[in-house]
């Protein structure tokens, strides 16, 4: 199906999301559409696939002009999309999940449904179990579940907004074995990214937006300085990373041991020192989210000891843990980290306003645009942090940390985030070691791993390696370590 | 937006009303309007009702006078409106007397008949003008309901098969009491005297609710409590509230084959409802107290009187003469209705011994003693049930 | 879809009171009655002379005070269904007080107040308690302590509280005068009451709007496990934010004991703690409407006997039109603000 986007005009308050966007994407191809934090991307799927609508300009879709008034308006039409946080029903079944929006649901067809589902997965080399619930499924399985539910849906148009934040390498190569085989059945594929590699590997054509307008479109085979001027207007080399002097010993784990009913992780020791940098690699699910959680004194342990600048906090609770200087910045930005309906000033007033019985709104302003300012947040003080884009998101909660940790925990810190973005949100953190600050992180991308960890913990079904120092280590050794082989 | 939305809401009521009350009719001048308050709803089938429909007959019979009334005025339905602000509506409406007619307005009846001197008031089953507590301008009137309870016990005693008669009582009071207790000595004597039953083989049992209706969460519900008598092995319900549940029970469960019969209680077209379980209704005719009340403000011979009206013996289905009746129910056979009837031909003459000695209250203590008979007052202010009854007293 | 016209947006903005009059005026024709004259006896009998408006001031004070409570919960994301409960534990408390303590107005009264907001928030640490401690959803406790309120209630009415000369569903024996409210003259109007409702609804809003406190109640209210992840203490506002709750509910309890009944009756909540949900849902949650919303309630209430003695209406019309009105309200700004959103 081709579509043509003409003069496609969005804007949120005084944001120009969309700003007379034309563009016409041909069948059977994988498009990608490339952009910084808050180019716009996100919007232009949303409106093509009915969950907003322009403010004007037309789509088109094999010449006829169409607007929908809902997502499943836009599905009737032949138009899927994958959201960048997963949209499934985490209560229910792989099954029902897989069924909803199929307007049917009896018995016989549940059997039909069934049988589809398991082809489909076959087809692609899914591992789907109809049984299990969505939320006991990883990001990647979610991602996986949905494809194919849409693909059931006789969808002929699949966007995929930031489809690899958050998803293992294997299930990585194993969507875009999917996405290449729907290209080559017919189907138009969008792909979402700020992921030069991957758009090199993928895409035959790529689009970039910059500040909701299109700056430029190119073909296969790709020159990534070209990809990265046309985004950012600027090209950029990976810088060294300064090494920083190691202090004392920070954080003390003895012989944890963390449970839950789908995986146990046990025989954790490790010590952490001031100024250090400890990369926690390994598949999604494989322990390394519970042992952050357990440092952070939100999981209870099992059994073993957690030390904290000499201090035993084993069974401490959360708010001690804060109190002593430890922060966390979970992987779900809206779900954990931040709370959706509060403007980011009313962030800074809770983040740093305790102790005043009334809110000093003209210091919380200030320091919101303070902190809009230094990460360069596309946003308002007032903005409410749930109308942010993802990036934006994360920048701002990495605004909100605290100056003076001893400890940093952070879920995939810059997932979201554009190349240049992560190169700048990095030397933040990395200057935070200077103050002494020791920092833990998880991550799916090897090298953002090799690049910032002085050492690298893989976890593996629950088990942790022994620590290995990221200076002598390759991305090839950690991809084995991670699949739970050895080098 | 919304403030505004509201801001303008108001103001167009404001405007419509002002345009409205513009025109409003002028009352005539022979007109006499009395204010009735009520306490349940106007048509619920009981008490209420009585009331409402009495007051109705009144303007039938009085020309020229005008009814307005108010019901359901208690806290749950009618959250912080009181009985003052009623009564100054209903005085701004041009009423000349008000008649409250629930035992629950007793206390505020005397306050705001206090802040108008000049207004008669008549509260309905009180007897604060007996012990003094109410001021000059209150009268108490009420009608003796004891005689057609005690006939509409002896309709259950003679219909009754398991020897077991219910009674679904309303709160615990000096009225409730000698009301079920009333019921009982008609119950008892014609269980003795037509049935050849012994008194001792006789169950009379009274289960209270807690108030005069159901509201729900405060009283029991009364379908539960009838269903629950009638598990027990009552086979006669007889009800002392204001509302049906009795009689619908009853018939539901005559319905699913059981042998049972319910008497209903206030309204005189309370068997309409089931008249297939209907053995008859003890009922309050309101109509000629109405019509003396106002007769007496009219010809200002309004006085600060306790009245208990006897019934009208000669006819006590006379409406406009018997100021309580007994109404024959469909399920009463013939040769029940004849005994029926030779019972209160020996209540009229006093030639059955109704609250007459020798008669002891519930714990054994005596009430009366051997052939001695009960004084108004004595009745009025039976302190407890009486021997042989179950339930309780207090 | 282009940008509404101007038009449109005053059409949207006035749809909500014209659909309610369409309503209320279908409603009442089916009821036989002049609608025009029904609407009019309402609003005469609700604001014809100052001792109407004091009638009405007056009817507001319970409802302004549950509504105030109401938005502190409502900010914290709590179904406060409690409310009722509350309202009974503040007169309960209030009446201990009233009946036990033999004292001067000067010192009884504001002792009946205090013991009115300490009945209520007790009532409402109970209902925090079993939510954060129990794991138990708040409706569920509070509709709970509803009814054991009420239990409390009759068993001390018809038990240890109860008149000398027997006790009957009147309720108790009046006060003694020292615990009655003052009025205005001969009105009903209570001043003290009137100013404590003001305080207590201009409190809560100054409070939710620019203190620490009423950002984390919210900050619980949009996202309570990102809230506890930034450093707050669950648990303990959504305590606190009962209590306060319980608080102001227990002193419209407290009033409707002291200024309005003198004495304590069966169901002296009379559904206030209900209503008052209606109120803060119509007002959307903002406390400047809320005084609005509470008076438009408290005319009809006081104007609805006038209605129904002037135009023998039913009185259940009453329930009707006001229950009709806020569905029609809640439906036209439901839709007003699916329009919007495009
Ligand atoms: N619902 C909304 N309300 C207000 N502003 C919004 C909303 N959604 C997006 N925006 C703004 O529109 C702009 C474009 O956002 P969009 O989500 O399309 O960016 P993106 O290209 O997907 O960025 P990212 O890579 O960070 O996800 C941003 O400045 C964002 O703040
Ligand atoms: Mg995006």
């Amino acid at each position: 199906m081709r579509i043509e986007f003409r003069n496609l005009d969005k804007c949120y308050g005084s944001v120009r999301a969309n700003d007379k966007i034309s563009l016409t994407l041909q069948s059977g191809t994988i498009q990608g559409l490339l952009g910084e934090n808050g180019a716009g991307k996100t919007t232009l799927m949303k409106i093509l696939s009915g969950y907003t609508r322009a403010d004007g300009g037309e789509v088109l879709l094999d010449g006829t002009a169409v607007t929908f008034a809902s997502p499943a308006q836009a599905i009737a039409h032949g138009i899927g999309m994958l959201h960048q946080d997963p949209m499934d029903v985490p209560a229910l079944s792989v099954l029902d999940n897989f069924m909803l929006g199929a307007g049917r649901g009896l018995a016989q067809q549940r059997k039909r449904s069934a049988a589809q589902l398991t082809e489909l997965s076959r087809q692609f080399g899914f591992a789907l179990d109809p049984d299990a619930t969505a939320g006991s499924l990883s990001v990647g399985e979610r991602q996986q579940l949905e494809l194919v539910r849409l693909l059931a849906l006789g969808v002929q148009v699949v966007v995929l907004d930031e489809p690899t934040t958050g998803i293992s390498e294997p299930q990585k190569l194993l969507l875009f074995a999917a996405l290449r085989k729907l290209a080559e059945q017919g189907l138009t594929v969008i792909f979402v990214s700020h992921k030069l590699a991957e758009v090199e590997a993928l895409c035959s054509r790529a689009v970039v937006l910059r500040t909701g307008r299109v700056v430029g479109e190119v073909q296969a085979p790709f020159s990534s300085d070209q990809l990265v001027m046309m985004m950012f207007g600027q090209c950029f080399s990976r810088g060294g990373r300064p090494a920083a002097p190691l202090g004392d010993e920070v954080l003390q784990l003895d012989d944890i041991a963390v449970h839950t009913h789908q995986l146990s992780v046990e025989h954790i020791s490790l010590g952490v020192r001031a100024g250090e940098v400890i990369g926690l690699a390994g598949l999604e699910g494989s322990g390394q989210r519970l042992l952050m959680q357990a440092c952070a004194g939100i999981r209870r342990v099992g059994s073993g000891r957690i030390t904290l600048a000499g201090q035993d906090m084993t069974h401490e609770p959360y708010h001690r843990y804060l109190q002593e200087r430890v922060a966390f910045v979970p992987a779900a930005r809206l779900e954990e980290g931040m709370i959706a309906g509060l403007q980011i000033r009313e962030h800074v007033a809770l983040a740093k306003g305790n102790g005043h019985l009334f809110v000093r709104w003209d210091e919380a302003e200030a320091g919101a645009r303070r902190l809009i300012d230094e990460f360069r947040v596309v946003g308002q003080p007032t903005t409410r942090v749930q109308e942010l884009s993802g990036g934006n998101q994360q920048r701002t909660l990495l605004g909100l940390l605290p100056e003076h940790l001893r400890l940093l925990l952070l879920e995939h810190p810059t997932r979201g985030l554009d190349v240049e973005s992560s190169r700048w949100i990095w030397q933040r953190l990395l200057a935070r070691r200077a103050d002494g600050t020791a920092i833990l992180f998880t991550s799916t991308d090897l090298d953002e791993l090799v690049d910032h960890s002085d050492r690298i913990v893989v976890f593996s079904g629950g088990a942790m390696s022994r620590p290995v120092s990221a200076a002598d280590v390759t991305c090839e050794q950690l991809g084995y370590l991670i699949g739970g082989r050895h080098a | 937006m919304k403030r505004t939305t509201l801001f303008v809401l108001i103001v167009a009521l404001l405007v419509l009303g002002s345009v409205v009350t513009a025109c409003k009719p002028a009352a005539s001048t022979e007109e006499f309007v009395f204010g009735v308050v009520l306490v349940g709803p106007y048509n619920d089938h009981g008490y209420s009702e009585a009331h409402y429909q009495g007051a109705k007959y009144a303007e039938t019979k009085i020309p020229g006078a005008r009814m307005v009334y108010l019901d359901k005025l208690n806290s749950a339905d009618r959250p912080g409106t009181t009985l003052e602000q009623v009564v100054e509506e209903m005085v701004a409406e041009g009423a000349k007397l008000i008649i409250t007619t629930s035992d629950d307005f007793g206390a505020d009846t005397d306050v705001v008949a206090a802040k108008y001197p000049d207004l008669p008031f008549v509260h309905m089953s009180g007897d604060n003008v007996l012990t003094g507590e109410a001021p000059d301008n209150v009268a108490n009137f009420f009608s003796k309901m004891e005689y057609t309870k005690a006939i509409a016990g002896c309709a259950a005693a003679l219909a009754t098969e398991t020897g077991e008669v219910g009674y679904l009582g309303p709160l615990i009071n000096d009225e409730t009491r000698r009301l079920a207790s009333s019921a009982y000595l008609g119950c008892r004597e014609c269980w003795e005297t037509y049935r050849g039953g012994d008194p001792e083989d006789l169950r009379f049992v009274v289960n209270w609710i807690g108030f005069w209706f159901n509201i729900p969460g405060v009283t029991l519900d009364p379908t539960v409590v009838a269903n629950d008598l009638f598990n027990s092995g009552v086979d006669v319900l007889m009800s002392g509230i204001d509302t049906t549940e009795a009689i619908v029970v009853a018939g539901q469960r005559m319905d699913k084959g059981e042998k049972v019969w319910a008497i209903p209680y206030d309204y005189e077209g309370a068997c309409e409802i089931k008249p297939e379980v209907c053995l008859g209704t003890p009922y309050f005719n309101w109509g000629p107290v109405y019509v003396e009340i106002i007769n007496k403000v009219l010809d200002d011979k309004f006085e600060h009187e306790f009245v208990w009206h006897d019934p009208y013996w000669k006819d006590l289905s006379d409406e406009d003469k018997s100021y309580v009746g007994f109404k024959y129910g469909p399920a009463l056979t013939e040769d029940q209705q004849k005994d029926l009837e030779d019972y209160i031909d020996k209540l009229a003459d006093g030639k059955t011994k109704f609250f007459v000695g020798p008669l002891n209250l519930q714990d054994g203590t005596a009430y009366l003693a051997d052939g001695e008979k009960a004084t108004d007052e004595q009745i009025w202010y039976l302190p407890q049930l009486l021997e042989g009854m179950e339930g309780a007293s207090q | 879809m282009k940008a509404r016209s101007p038009a449109l947006q005053v059409l949207l903005g006035v749809a909500p009171i014209l659909l309610t009059l369409v309503a209320a005026t279908a409603i009442l024709l089916v009821a036989g009655a002049n609608p025009l004259a029904a609407f009019g006896q309402i609003i005469s009998g609700a604001f014809e002379s100052p001792r109407k408006l004091a009638d009405v001031a007056m009817a507001m004070v319970p409802l302004l005070l549950c509504a105030a409570g109401m938005l502190v919960t409502f900010a914290a994301g709590l179904w406060n269904i409690g409310v009722e409960g509350q309202v009974v534990a503040g007169a309960l408390a209030t009446t201990w007080v009233a009946l036990r303590l033999n004292a001067p107005a000067a010192v009884l009264l504001p002792l009946t107040v205090l013991a009115g907001m300490a009945g209520g928030a007790l009532w409402g640490l109970l209902i925090g308690l079993i939510r954060t401690k129990g794991k138990v959803n708040e409706i569920f406790a509070g509709l709970g302590l509803n009814y054991v309120s009420m239990a409390l209630t009759n068993y001390l009415i018809f038990g240890p509280w109860k008149p000398p000369d027997g006790a009957t569903m009147s309720g108790t024996d009046p006060f003694p005068r020292a615990a009655w409210m003052p009025v205005i003259g001969t009105s009903r109007a209570s001043l003290p009451a009137i100013l404590l409702a003001v305080a207590g609804i201009v409190v809560i809003w100054w409070l939710l709007r620019d203190s620490q406190w009423g950002l984390r109640l919210k900050a619980v209210g949009q996202n309570e496990n990102a809230a506890y992840r930034l450093g707050i203490r669950t648990s303990r506002e959504i305590v606190l934010a009962f209590m306060v709750c319980g608080m102001l509910a227990g002193l419209a309890g407290s009033l409707q004991t002291t200024a309005v009944y003198r004495r304590l009756i069966p169901s002296i909540s009379g559904g206030y703690g209900y209503m008052a949900q209606l109120v803060v849902l119509l007002s959307g949650l903002r406390a400047q409407a809320v005084p609005l919303v509470v008076l438009f309630f408290a005319a009809i209430q006081v104007g609805s006997p006038r209605l129904e003695l002037r135009m023998y209406l039913d009185s259940s019309l009453g329930g009707v039109l006001q229950a009709g009105t806020v569905l029609f309200f809640l439906l036209v700004r439901g839709l007003r603000q699916r329009l919007s959103k495009e």
